[in-house]
Protein backbone atom coordinates (compact mmCIF):
# COMPACT_ATOMS: atom_id res chain seq x y z
CA UNK A 1 0.00 0.00 0.00
CA UNK A 2 1.29 3.47 -1.33
CA UNK A 3 1.83 6.06 1.97
CA UNK A 4 -0.69 8.02 1.10
CA UNK A 5 -3.34 5.27 0.90
CA UNK A 6 -2.21 4.25 4.25
CA UNK A 7 -3.08 8.14 5.76
CA UNK A 8 -6.46 7.69 4.46
CA UNK A 9 -6.82 4.33 5.59
CA UNK A 10 -5.50 5.24 9.65
CA UNK A 11 -5.93 8.83 10.62
CA UNK A 12 -3.63 8.33 13.08
CA UNK A 13 -0.56 7.92 11.17
CA UNK A 14 -1.27 11.59 9.63
CA UNK A 15 -0.25 13.16 13.29
CA UNK A 16 2.82 10.55 12.72
CA UNK A 17 4.06 11.75 9.80
CA UNK A 18 3.22 15.24 10.69
CA UNK A 19 6.01 15.12 13.26
CA UNK A 20 8.41 15.91 10.02
CA UNK A 21 7.09 19.16 8.94
CA UNK A 22 6.92 20.53 13.18
CA UNK A 23 10.80 18.81 13.27
CA UNK A 24 11.99 20.84 9.97
CA UNK A 25 9.89 24.38 11.35
CA UNK A 26 11.25 24.05 14.75
CA UNK A 27 14.88 23.81 12.89
CA UNK A 28 13.62 27.09 10.91
CA UNK A 29 12.34 28.38 14.54
CA UNK A 30 16.21 27.59 16.13
CA UNK A 31 18.00 29.18 13.44
CA UNK A 32 15.89 32.63 13.14
CA UNK A 33 16.19 33.04 17.10
CA UNK A 34 19.86 32.26 16.94
CA UNK A 35 20.11 35.65 14.60
CA UNK A 36 21.01 33.20 11.47
CA UNK A 37 20.06 34.07 8.12
CA UNK A 38 18.01 31.58 6.05
CA UNK A 39 19.29 31.36 2.53
CA UNK A 40 18.62 29.18 -0.46
CA UNK A 41 21.16 28.26 -3.25
CA UNK A 42 20.88 26.27 -6.56
CA UNK A 43 20.09 22.73 -6.38
CA UNK A 44 20.18 22.91 -10.17
CA UNK A 45 23.94 23.77 -10.97
CA UNK A 46 27.10 24.13 -13.83
CA UNK A 47 29.28 22.50 -11.54
CA UNK A 48 28.33 20.76 -8.35
CA UNK A 49 30.80 19.62 -5.51
CA UNK A 50 33.78 16.63 -6.10
CA UNK A 51 33.49 14.24 -3.37
CA UNK A 52 35.20 11.22 -4.68
CA UNK A 53 32.56 8.29 -3.39
CA UNK A 54 29.39 10.33 -4.66
CA UNK A 55 28.04 10.06 -7.60
CA UNK A 56 25.88 12.85 -9.08
CA UNK A 57 22.94 13.04 -10.80
CA UNK A 58 23.58 14.33 -14.41
CA UNK A 59 21.02 16.04 -17.11
CA UNK A 60 20.93 18.49 -19.87
CA UNK A 61 20.24 21.96 -19.66
CA UNK A 62 18.88 23.29 -22.96
CA UNK A 63 18.07 26.74 -24.16
CA UNK A 64 15.59 28.22 -26.25
CA UNK A 65 17.65 27.48 -28.86
CA UNK A 66 17.93 24.25 -27.63
CA UNK A 67 21.84 24.75 -27.25
CA UNK A 68 22.88 22.09 -24.41
CA UNK A 69 24.53 22.48 -21.46
CA UNK A 70 25.55 19.63 -18.76
CA UNK A 71 23.88 20.56 -15.72
CA UNK A 72 23.87 18.28 -12.32
CA UNK A 73 21.57 18.15 -9.10
CA UNK A 74 24.02 19.73 -5.99
CA UNK A 75 24.82 16.56 -3.70
CA UNK A 76 25.11 19.54 -0.92
CA UNK A 77 24.65 23.58 -0.72
CA UNK A 78 28.22 23.63 0.47
CA UNK A 79 30.07 25.38 -1.78
CA UNK A 80 27.44 28.08 -2.79
CA UNK A 81 26.93 28.32 0.91
CA UNK A 82 30.70 29.67 1.21
CA UNK A 83 30.77 31.70 -1.52
CA UNK A 84 27.83 33.71 0.37
CA UNK A 85 30.40 33.44 3.34
CA UNK A 86 32.94 35.26 0.78
CA UNK A 87 30.07 37.80 -0.23
CA UNK A 88 30.05 38.77 3.22
CA UNK A 89 27.43 37.02 5.51
CA UNK A 90 27.86 35.74 8.76
CA UNK A 91 25.76 33.15 10.15
CA UNK A 92 23.51 31.81 7.28
CA UNK A 93 21.65 28.05 7.03
CA UNK A 94 19.55 26.38 4.99
CA UNK A 95 17.68 23.79 4.47
CA UNK A 96 17.25 22.17 1.14
CA UNK A 97 16.60 18.71 -1.11
CA UNK A 98 20.08 17.17 -2.29
CA UNK A 99 20.81 14.43 -4.75
CA UNK A 100 23.10 11.46 -4.46
CA UNK A 101 23.01 8.87 -7.10
CA UNK A 102 24.18 4.65 -7.11
CA UNK A 103 23.51 5.01 -3.44
CA UNK A 104 19.99 3.42 -4.41
CA UNK A 105 17.47 3.28 -1.33
CA UNK A 106 17.99 1.81 1.96
CA UNK A 107 16.98 2.10 5.66
CA UNK A 108 19.42 4.86 5.56
CA UNK A 109 19.56 6.62 1.80
CA UNK A 110 16.68 8.07 -0.36
CA UNK A 111 18.57 9.56 -3.61
CA UNK A 112 16.83 12.63 -2.73
CA UNK A 113 17.17 13.92 0.69
CA UNK A 114 16.42 17.28 3.18
CA UNK A 115 19.97 18.50 4.13
CA UNK A 116 20.28 21.16 6.40
CA UNK A 117 23.94 23.11 6.36
CA UNK A 118 24.70 26.01 8.70
CA UNK A 119 27.73 27.78 8.94
CA UNK A 120 29.25 30.36 11.70
CA UNK A 121 32.16 32.51 11.40
CA UNK A 122 34.52 33.90 14.08
CA UNK A 123 34.25 30.18 15.77
CA UNK A 124 35.38 26.46 15.02
CA UNK A 125 33.89 23.16 15.32
CA UNK A 126 33.05 23.37 19.23
CA UNK A 127 30.66 26.45 18.20
CA UNK A 128 28.60 24.05 15.91
CA UNK A 129 28.59 21.03 18.20
CA UNK A 130 27.12 23.38 21.05
CA UNK A 131 24.48 23.90 18.29
CA UNK A 132 23.44 20.40 18.16
CA UNK A 133 22.88 20.17 21.38
CA UNK A 134 20.82 23.11 21.63
CA UNK A 135 19.29 22.64 18.35
CA UNK A 136 18.02 18.93 19.50
CA UNK A 137 16.42 20.71 22.57
CA UNK A 138 14.92 22.84 20.95
CA UNK A 139 12.97 20.55 18.69
CA UNK A 140 12.36 18.41 21.71
CA UNK A 141 11.12 21.55 23.41
CA UNK A 142 8.77 22.20 20.35
CA UNK A 143 7.50 18.85 20.21
CA UNK A 144 6.78 19.17 23.77
CA UNK A 145 9.13 16.07 24.69
CA UNK A 146 12.24 16.34 26.98
CA UNK A 147 13.02 12.58 26.57
CA UNK A 148 12.88 10.72 23.13
CA UNK A 149 12.39 7.34 22.31
CA UNK A 150 14.69 5.90 19.49
CA UNK A 151 14.81 1.95 18.68
CA UNK A 152 14.46 1.04 21.86
CA UNK A 153 16.48 3.76 23.55
CA UNK A 154 15.23 6.69 25.52
CA UNK A 155 17.25 9.68 25.05
CA UNK A 156 17.36 12.63 27.59
CA UNK A 157 17.73 15.12 25.60
CA UNK A 158 18.18 17.89 28.79
CA UNK A 159 21.91 15.60 29.09
CA UNK A 160 25.07 16.68 27.80
CA UNK A 161 25.90 14.49 24.74
CA UNK A 162 29.11 12.40 24.61
CA UNK A 163 32.22 13.51 22.96
CA UNK A 164 34.73 10.89 21.88
CA UNK A 165 37.69 11.32 19.27
CA UNK A 166 38.13 9.07 16.83
CA UNK A 167 42.22 8.10 18.19
CA UNK A 168 40.21 7.44 21.56
CA UNK A 169 37.43 5.31 19.60
CA UNK A 170 39.64 3.46 17.58
CA UNK A 171 41.87 2.20 21.07
CA UNK A 172 38.76 1.71 23.18
CA UNK A 173 36.84 -0.39 20.68
CA UNK A 174 39.17 -1.79 18.56
CA UNK A 175 42.52 -1.11 20.30
CA UNK A 176 44.31 0.25 17.59
CA UNK A 177 46.70 2.70 18.55
CA UNK A 178 46.97 6.05 16.89
CA UNK A 179 50.20 4.96 14.58
CA UNK A 180 48.37 2.43 13.57
CA UNK A 181 45.63 4.09 12.92
CA UNK A 182 47.64 6.50 10.85
CA UNK A 183 49.77 4.32 8.71
CA UNK A 184 48.59 3.05 5.36
CA UNK A 185 50.64 -0.21 6.28
CA UNK A 186 50.42 -1.28 9.70
CA UNK A 187 46.06 -0.55 9.80
CA UNK A 188 45.97 -2.74 6.91
CA UNK A 189 47.99 -5.78 8.50
CA UNK A 190 45.48 -4.96 11.84
CA UNK A 191 42.58 -5.35 9.78
CA UNK A 192 44.03 -8.46 8.59
CA UNK A 193 44.62 -9.82 11.73
CA UNK A 194 40.91 -9.11 13.06
CA UNK A 195 39.98 -10.99 10.03
CA UNK A 196 38.79 -8.73 6.88
CA UNK A 197 39.89 -9.42 4.21
CA UNK A 198 41.86 -6.82 2.24
CA UNK A 199 44.28 -6.90 -0.84
CA UNK A 200 46.53 -4.69 -2.33
CA UNK A 201 43.34 -2.88 -4.43
CA UNK A 202 41.96 -1.91 -0.97
CA UNK A 203 42.80 1.63 0.43
CA UNK A 204 44.15 2.75 4.26
CA UNK A 205 40.21 4.41 3.74
CA UNK A 206 38.32 0.91 2.97
CA UNK A 207 40.72 -0.94 5.86
CA UNK A 208 39.74 2.29 8.04
CA UNK A 209 35.64 2.08 7.50
CA UNK A 210 35.71 -1.69 7.64
CA UNK A 211 36.85 -1.55 10.90
CA UNK A 212 34.70 1.29 12.33
CA UNK A 213 31.87 0.14 10.49
CA UNK A 214 31.88 -3.14 12.27
CA UNK A 215 33.74 -2.51 15.68
CA UNK A 216 33.01 1.13 16.61
CA UNK A 217 29.91 2.85 14.92
CA UNK A 218 27.30 0.04 16.66
CA UNK A 219 28.94 1.57 19.94
CA UNK A 220 28.05 5.39 18.96
CA UNK A 221 25.04 6.86 20.83
CA UNK A 222 23.67 3.91 22.22
CA UNK A 223 22.69 5.81 25.86
CA UNK A 224 22.73 9.36 24.56
CA UNK A 225 24.39 11.00 21.41
CA UNK A 226 28.20 10.73 20.49
CA UNK A 227 29.82 13.25 19.08
CA UNK A 228 32.86 11.62 17.34
CA UNK A 229 35.61 14.40 16.42
CA UNK A 230 39.26 14.73 15.22
CA UNK A 231 39.58 12.71 12.21
CA UNK A 232 42.64 11.63 10.35
CA UNK A 233 43.57 14.63 8.09
CA UNK A 234 43.12 12.10 4.91
CA UNK A 235 39.60 12.04 6.02
CA UNK A 236 38.65 15.77 5.85
CA UNK A 237 39.40 16.76 2.72
CA UNK A 238 37.18 20.28 3.08
CA UNK A 239 38.54 21.06 7.35
CA UNK A 240 41.59 22.81 8.90
CA UNK A 241 44.13 21.05 10.31
CA UNK A 242 44.60 21.13 13.85
CA UNK A 243 47.23 23.34 15.14
CA UNK A 244 48.45 20.97 17.87
CA UNK A 245 48.17 17.91 15.50
CA UNK A 246 48.64 18.63 12.40
CA UNK A 247 47.84 14.72 11.49
CA UNK A 248 44.06 15.40 12.47
CA UNK A 249 41.42 17.96 11.28
CA UNK A 250 38.77 19.76 13.07
CA UNK A 251 35.97 17.19 11.45
CA UNK A 252 33.04 15.83 13.74
CA UNK A 253 30.25 13.61 13.20
CA UNK A 254 27.23 12.53 15.22
CA UNK A 255 25.80 9.43 15.80
CA UNK A 256 22.28 8.19 18.09
CA UNK A 257 21.96 4.61 18.12
CA UNK A 258 24.72 4.08 15.60
CA UNK A 259 23.12 6.44 12.94
CA UNK A 260 25.55 9.30 11.73
CA UNK A 261 23.22 12.25 11.42
CA UNK A 262 25.56 15.10 10.71
CA UNK A 263 29.13 16.15 9.44
CA UNK A 264 30.90 19.24 10.41
CA UNK A 265 34.11 20.57 9.98
CA UNK A 266 36.14 23.71 11.08
CA UNK A 267 36.36 25.16 7.38
CA UNK A 268 39.39 25.53 5.29
CA UNK A 269 39.67 28.93 3.89
CA UNK A 270 43.00 28.26 2.37
CA UNK A 271 42.50 28.29 -1.29
CA UNK A 272 45.85 26.58 -2.92
CA UNK A 273 45.30 23.90 -0.39
CA UNK A 274 41.28 23.47 -1.50
CA UNK A 275 42.50 23.17 -4.86
CA UNK A 276 44.97 20.86 -4.32
CA UNK A 277 42.71 18.39 -2.71
CA UNK A 278 40.09 19.37 -5.21
CA UNK A 279 42.43 18.44 -7.68
CA UNK A 280 43.58 15.23 -6.07
CA UNK A 281 39.59 14.09 -5.27
CA UNK A 282 38.71 14.64 -9.30
CA UNK A 283 42.04 12.49 -9.51
CA UNK A 284 40.08 9.67 -7.47
CA UNK A 285 36.75 10.03 -9.01
CA UNK A 286 38.64 9.71 -12.45
CA UNK A 287 39.80 6.34 -10.97
CA UNK A 288 36.73 5.11 -9.48
CA UNK A 289 35.03 5.38 -12.48
CA UNK A 290 32.61 8.16 -11.80
CA UNK A 291 31.07 11.17 -13.45
CA UNK A 292 33.98 13.43 -14.34
CA UNK A 293 33.48 17.27 -14.42
CA UNK A 294 35.83 20.43 -13.83
CA UNK A 295 36.89 22.14 -10.33
CA UNK A 296 34.38 24.76 -9.66
CA UNK A 297 36.96 27.61 -10.25
CA UNK A 298 34.18 30.60 -8.63
CA UNK A 299 34.10 28.41 -5.58
CA UNK A 300 38.01 28.41 -5.33
CA UNK A 301 38.03 32.53 -6.30
CA UNK A 302 35.57 32.78 -3.83
CA UNK A 303 37.93 31.32 -1.44
CA UNK A 304 41.09 33.48 -2.79
CA UNK A 305 39.16 36.43 -2.01
CA UNK A 306 38.88 36.34 1.42
CA UNK A 307 36.70 34.29 4.10
CA UNK A 308 36.68 34.56 7.59
CA UNK A 309 37.30 31.60 9.70
CA UNK A 310 34.53 29.86 9.79
CA UNK A 311 32.86 26.14 10.87
CA UNK A 312 30.35 24.55 8.83
CA UNK A 313 27.85 21.49 8.93
CA UNK A 314 25.54 19.16 7.17
CA UNK A 315 22.49 17.57 8.86
CA UNK A 316 20.54 15.15 6.89
CA UNK A 317 17.39 16.32 8.43
CA UNK A 318 15.06 12.72 7.54
CA UNK A 319 17.34 11.07 9.65
CA UNK A 320 16.58 13.87 12.05
CA UNK A 321 12.83 13.36 11.82
CA UNK A 322 13.81 9.53 11.77
CA UNK A 323 14.92 9.87 15.85
CA UNK A 324 11.80 12.51 16.66
CA UNK A 325 9.25 9.42 14.75
CA UNK A 326 11.44 6.71 16.45
CA UNK A 327 10.87 5.40 12.64
CA UNK A 328 13.23 2.45 11.53
CA UNK A 329 13.99 3.38 8.39
CA UNK A 330 14.55 7.08 6.63
CA UNK A 331 11.64 5.66 3.87
CA UNK A 332 9.29 5.79 7.32
CA UNK A 333 9.81 10.05 7.05
CA UNK A 334 8.84 10.61 3.83
CA UNK A 335 5.53 10.50 1.94
CA UNK A 336 6.72 9.42 -1.35
CA UNK A 337 9.94 7.27 -0.42
CA UNK A 338 11.87 6.36 -3.84
CA UNK A 339 10.86 2.43 -3.23
CA UNK A 340 7.26 3.76 -4.25
CA UNK A 341 7.94 5.08 -7.07
CA UNK A 342 11.18 2.46 -8.52
CA UNK A 343 10.85 -1.04 -7.17
CA UNK A 344 14.19 -2.43 -6.77
CA UNK A 345 15.39 -4.63 -10.18
CA UNK A 346 16.60 -8.21 -9.37
CA UNK A 347 20.33 -9.00 -10.21
CA UNK B 1 33.08 -22.36 -5.20
CA UNK B 2 30.38 -19.81 -6.06
CA UNK B 3 30.72 -16.10 -4.87
CA UNK B 4 29.08 -12.91 -4.86
CA UNK B 5 30.40 -9.53 -4.30
CA UNK B 6 30.11 -7.56 -1.11
CA UNK B 7 27.60 -5.08 -3.06
CA UNK B 8 25.36 -7.67 -4.29
CA UNK B 9 24.97 -9.49 -0.98
CA UNK B 10 20.95 -9.76 -0.60
CA UNK B 11 18.15 -11.06 1.80
CA UNK B 12 17.34 -14.66 1.30
CA UNK B 13 21.07 -15.47 0.46
CA UNK B 14 23.04 -18.12 2.73
CA UNK B 15 26.73 -17.38 2.56
CA UNK B 16 29.71 -18.39 4.29
CA UNK B 17 31.28 -16.23 6.94
CA UNK B 18 34.31 -17.06 9.35
CA UNK B 19 33.33 -20.56 8.07
CA UNK B 20 30.17 -21.02 8.82
CA UNK B 21 26.63 -21.35 6.50
CA UNK B 22 24.76 -17.72 7.48
CA UNK B 23 21.67 -16.79 5.95
CA UNK B 24 21.50 -13.08 5.33
CA UNK B 25 18.26 -11.78 6.44
CA UNK B 26 18.71 -8.00 6.23
CA UNK B 27 20.79 -6.34 3.77
CA UNK B 28 21.73 -2.32 3.55
CA UNK B 29 23.80 0.21 1.47
CA UNK B 30 26.12 2.37 3.80
CA UNK B 31 28.60 5.03 2.96
CA UNK B 32 30.45 5.77 5.99
CA UNK B 33 30.83 10.18 5.58
CA UNK B 34 31.25 10.23 2.30
CA UNK B 35 33.38 7.32 2.14
CA UNK B 36 33.61 4.12 0.08
CA UNK B 37 30.21 1.96 -0.20
CA UNK B 38 29.36 -1.05 2.21
CA UNK B 39 26.83 -3.42 2.57
CA UNK B 40 25.85 -4.11 6.56
CA UNK B 41 24.26 -7.23 6.51
CA UNK B 42 22.44 -9.06 9.31
CA UNK B 43 23.54 -12.38 9.32
CA UNK B 44 22.05 -15.60 10.95
CA UNK B 45 24.77 -18.25 11.94
CA UNK B 46 22.91 -21.82 10.73
CA UNK B 47 24.54 -23.58 13.30
CA UNK B 48 24.49 -21.60 16.36
CA UNK B 49 21.58 -19.17 15.54
CA UNK B 50 22.70 -16.54 16.46
CA UNK B 51 22.50 -12.78 14.52
CA UNK B 52 25.38 -10.24 14.13
CA UNK B 53 25.91 -7.35 12.13
CA UNK B 54 28.79 -7.55 9.65
CA UNK B 55 29.50 -4.82 7.03
CA UNK B 56 30.97 -5.60 4.06
CA UNK B 57 33.32 -4.16 1.34
CA UNK B 58 30.87 -3.89 -1.67
CA UNK B 59 34.35 -4.90 -3.52
CA UNK B 60 35.37 -8.03 -1.55
CA UNK B 61 34.53 -11.98 -2.70
CA UNK B 62 31.87 -13.61 -0.51
CA UNK B 63 31.25 -16.93 -0.16
CA UNK B 64 27.88 -18.36 -0.97
CA UNK B 65 26.91 -21.40 1.10
CA UNK B 66 25.51 -24.80 -1.46
CA UNK B 67 22.22 -24.56 -0.01
CA UNK B 68 19.47 -26.55 -2.24
CA UNK B 69 15.69 -25.51 -2.83
CA UNK B 70 13.03 -28.49 -1.97
CA UNK B 71 9.66 -27.90 -2.76
CA UNK B 72 7.47 -29.90 0.46
CA UNK B 73 4.36 -29.88 1.88
CA UNK B 74 3.40 -28.70 5.43
CA UNK B 75 1.83 -31.66 7.43
CA UNK B 76 1.48 -30.23 11.02
CA UNK B 77 3.29 -28.36 13.66
CA UNK B 78 3.44 -29.01 17.08
CA UNK B 79 4.48 -25.74 18.10
CA UNK B 80 7.74 -25.90 18.68
CA UNK B 81 8.56 -28.20 15.58
CA UNK B 82 6.78 -27.76 11.83
CA UNK B 83 6.61 -31.13 10.00
CA UNK B 84 7.11 -31.11 6.39
CA UNK B 85 6.76 -34.23 3.88
CA UNK B 86 9.00 -34.64 0.67
CA UNK B 87 6.15 -35.09 -1.73
CA UNK B 88 8.47 -37.13 -4.16
CA UNK B 89 10.13 -39.62 -1.13
CA UNK B 90 7.68 -39.20 1.41
CA UNK B 91 10.55 -38.05 3.82
CA UNK B 92 9.94 -35.83 6.66
CA UNK B 93 11.46 -32.70 7.90
CA UNK B 94 11.25 -31.57 11.49
CA UNK B 95 12.23 -27.55 11.46
CA UNK B 96 12.17 -25.62 14.23
CA UNK B 97 9.87 -23.03 14.93
CA UNK B 98 12.47 -20.17 14.57
CA UNK B 99 13.79 -21.56 11.59
CA UNK B 100 10.62 -21.23 9.76
CA UNK B 101 10.15 -17.50 11.79
CA UNK B 102 6.98 -15.25 10.90
CA UNK B 103 5.84 -16.94 7.69
CA UNK B 104 4.25 -19.27 10.58
CA UNK B 105 1.20 -17.26 10.53
CA UNK B 106 0.16 -17.78 6.75
CA UNK B 107 1.11 -21.54 6.79
CA UNK B 108 -2.27 -23.91 6.72
CA UNK B 109 -1.92 -27.80 6.10
CA UNK B 110 -0.95 -29.22 2.72
CA UNK B 111 0.43 -26.21 1.51
CA UNK B 112 3.71 -26.04 -0.06
CA UNK B 113 6.48 -24.28 -0.04
CA UNK B 114 10.65 -24.41 -0.73
CA UNK B 115 12.38 -25.74 2.25
CA UNK B 116 16.14 -25.24 1.95
CA UNK B 117 18.30 -27.84 3.04
CA UNK B 118 22.74 -27.14 4.12
CA UNK B 119 24.15 -30.04 4.18
CA UNK B 120 20.70 -32.16 4.09
CA UNK B 121 19.63 -30.23 7.30
CA UNK B 122 16.29 -27.81 6.95
CA UNK B 123 17.74 -24.63 7.60
CA UNK B 124 14.39 -22.36 6.12
CA UNK B 125 11.60 -22.06 4.32
CA UNK B 126 10.12 -19.62 1.16
CA UNK B 127 6.48 -18.90 1.38
CA UNK B 128 4.35 -18.77 -2.24
CA UNK B 129 4.14 -15.75 -2.76
CA UNK B 130 0.66 -15.08 -2.14
CA UNK B 131 -1.61 -18.09 -0.12
CA UNK B 132 -5.56 -18.58 -0.29
CA UNK B 133 -7.42 -18.39 3.23
CA UNK B 134 -10.53 -18.78 4.97
CA UNK B 135 -11.84 -16.08 6.86
CA UNK B 136 -12.63 -17.51 9.89
CA UNK B 137 -13.83 -14.36 11.95
CA UNK B 138 -14.67 -10.88 10.88
CA UNK B 139 -17.30 -8.38 12.30
CA UNK B 140 -20.00 -6.88 10.32
CA UNK B 141 -19.00 -3.45 8.77
CA UNK B 142 -20.09 -0.44 10.13
CA UNK B 143 -21.84 1.64 7.44
CA UNK B 144 -20.82 5.33 7.04
CA UNK B 145 -17.04 6.95 7.63
CA UNK B 146 -15.99 5.00 4.69
CA UNK B 147 -13.24 8.11 4.51
CA UNK B 148 -11.54 7.08 7.58
CA UNK B 149 -11.58 3.53 7.87
CA UNK B 150 -12.00 1.52 4.72
CA UNK B 151 -10.34 -1.45 6.47
CA UNK B 152 -10.87 -3.64 9.37
CA UNK B 153 -9.06 -6.49 10.76
CA UNK B 154 -10.07 -9.87 10.02
CA UNK B 155 -8.67 -13.42 11.20
CA UNK B 156 -8.43 -16.03 8.94
CA UNK B 157 -7.71 -19.64 9.61
CA UNK B 158 -4.10 -19.60 10.03
CA UNK B 159 -4.89 -17.59 13.22
CA UNK B 160 -3.15 -14.46 11.54
CA UNK B 161 -4.84 -10.82 11.21
CA UNK B 162 -5.34 -9.37 7.94
CA UNK B 163 -6.40 -6.01 7.12
CA UNK B 164 -9.01 -6.51 4.73
CA UNK B 165 -12.13 -4.12 2.88
CA UNK B 166 -15.29 -3.55 4.94
CA UNK B 167 -17.04 -6.30 2.57
CA UNK B 168 -15.05 -9.05 4.03
CA UNK B 169 -17.36 -11.73 5.15
CA UNK B 170 -16.68 -15.03 7.52
CA UNK B 171 -16.03 -17.54 4.96
CA UNK B 172 -14.58 -15.68 2.26
CA UNK B 173 -11.48 -16.91 0.56
CA UNK B 174 -9.50 -14.10 0.85
CA UNK B 175 -5.70 -13.63 -1.55
CA UNK B 176 -3.09 -12.68 0.44
CA UNK B 177 0.46 -11.59 0.09
CA UNK B 178 2.71 -12.84 1.88
CA UNK B 179 5.72 -10.97 1.80
CA UNK B 180 3.67 -7.92 3.24
CA UNK B 181 0.99 -9.79 4.95
CA UNK B 182 -1.57 -7.59 3.19
CA UNK B 183 -4.99 -8.37 1.41
CA UNK B 184 -4.83 -8.55 -2.70
CA UNK B 185 -8.11 -9.60 -3.70
CA UNK B 186 -11.03 -12.16 -3.00
CA UNK B 187 -11.18 -15.42 -3.81
CA UNK B 188 -14.48 -16.77 -3.45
Amino acid sequence: MKTWEQLRDQPSLRDHYATRSHVVKAIRDFFWQKGFLEVETPQLVNLPSMEPNLEVFETDLRDNYKHSYRAFLTSSPEFAMKKLLAGGYKNIFQICKSYRNEEGWSSRHNPEFTILEWYRTDSDYTAIMQDCEQMFRFIGKALGKTKVLFHGVEYDLTQKWERISVAEAFQLYSEIDTDTLLSHDLLKKAAEQKGYSLDDENTWEEAFNQIFLNEIEPHLGRTKPTILYDYPVAMASLSRRKKDDPRFAERFEFYIAGLELGNAFSELTDWQEQLARLEADRAEKEILGRTLYDVDRDFIDALESGVEDCAGIAVGVDRVAMFFMNADTIQDTLFFPAIEMWKPKEE
Amino acid sequence: MAYVNGGNVKKGQFIIHNGAPNAVIKSDFVSPGKGSAFTRAKLRNLQTGSVIDFTFKTTEKVELADVESVEMQFIYSTGAEYVFMNPRSYEQFEIPADVVGEDNKFLKEEMTVYVQLYNGQPIGIFMPQKVVLEVTEAEDAVAGDRANAPKKPVIVETGAEVMAPLFVKKGDKLLIDTATGEYVSRAN
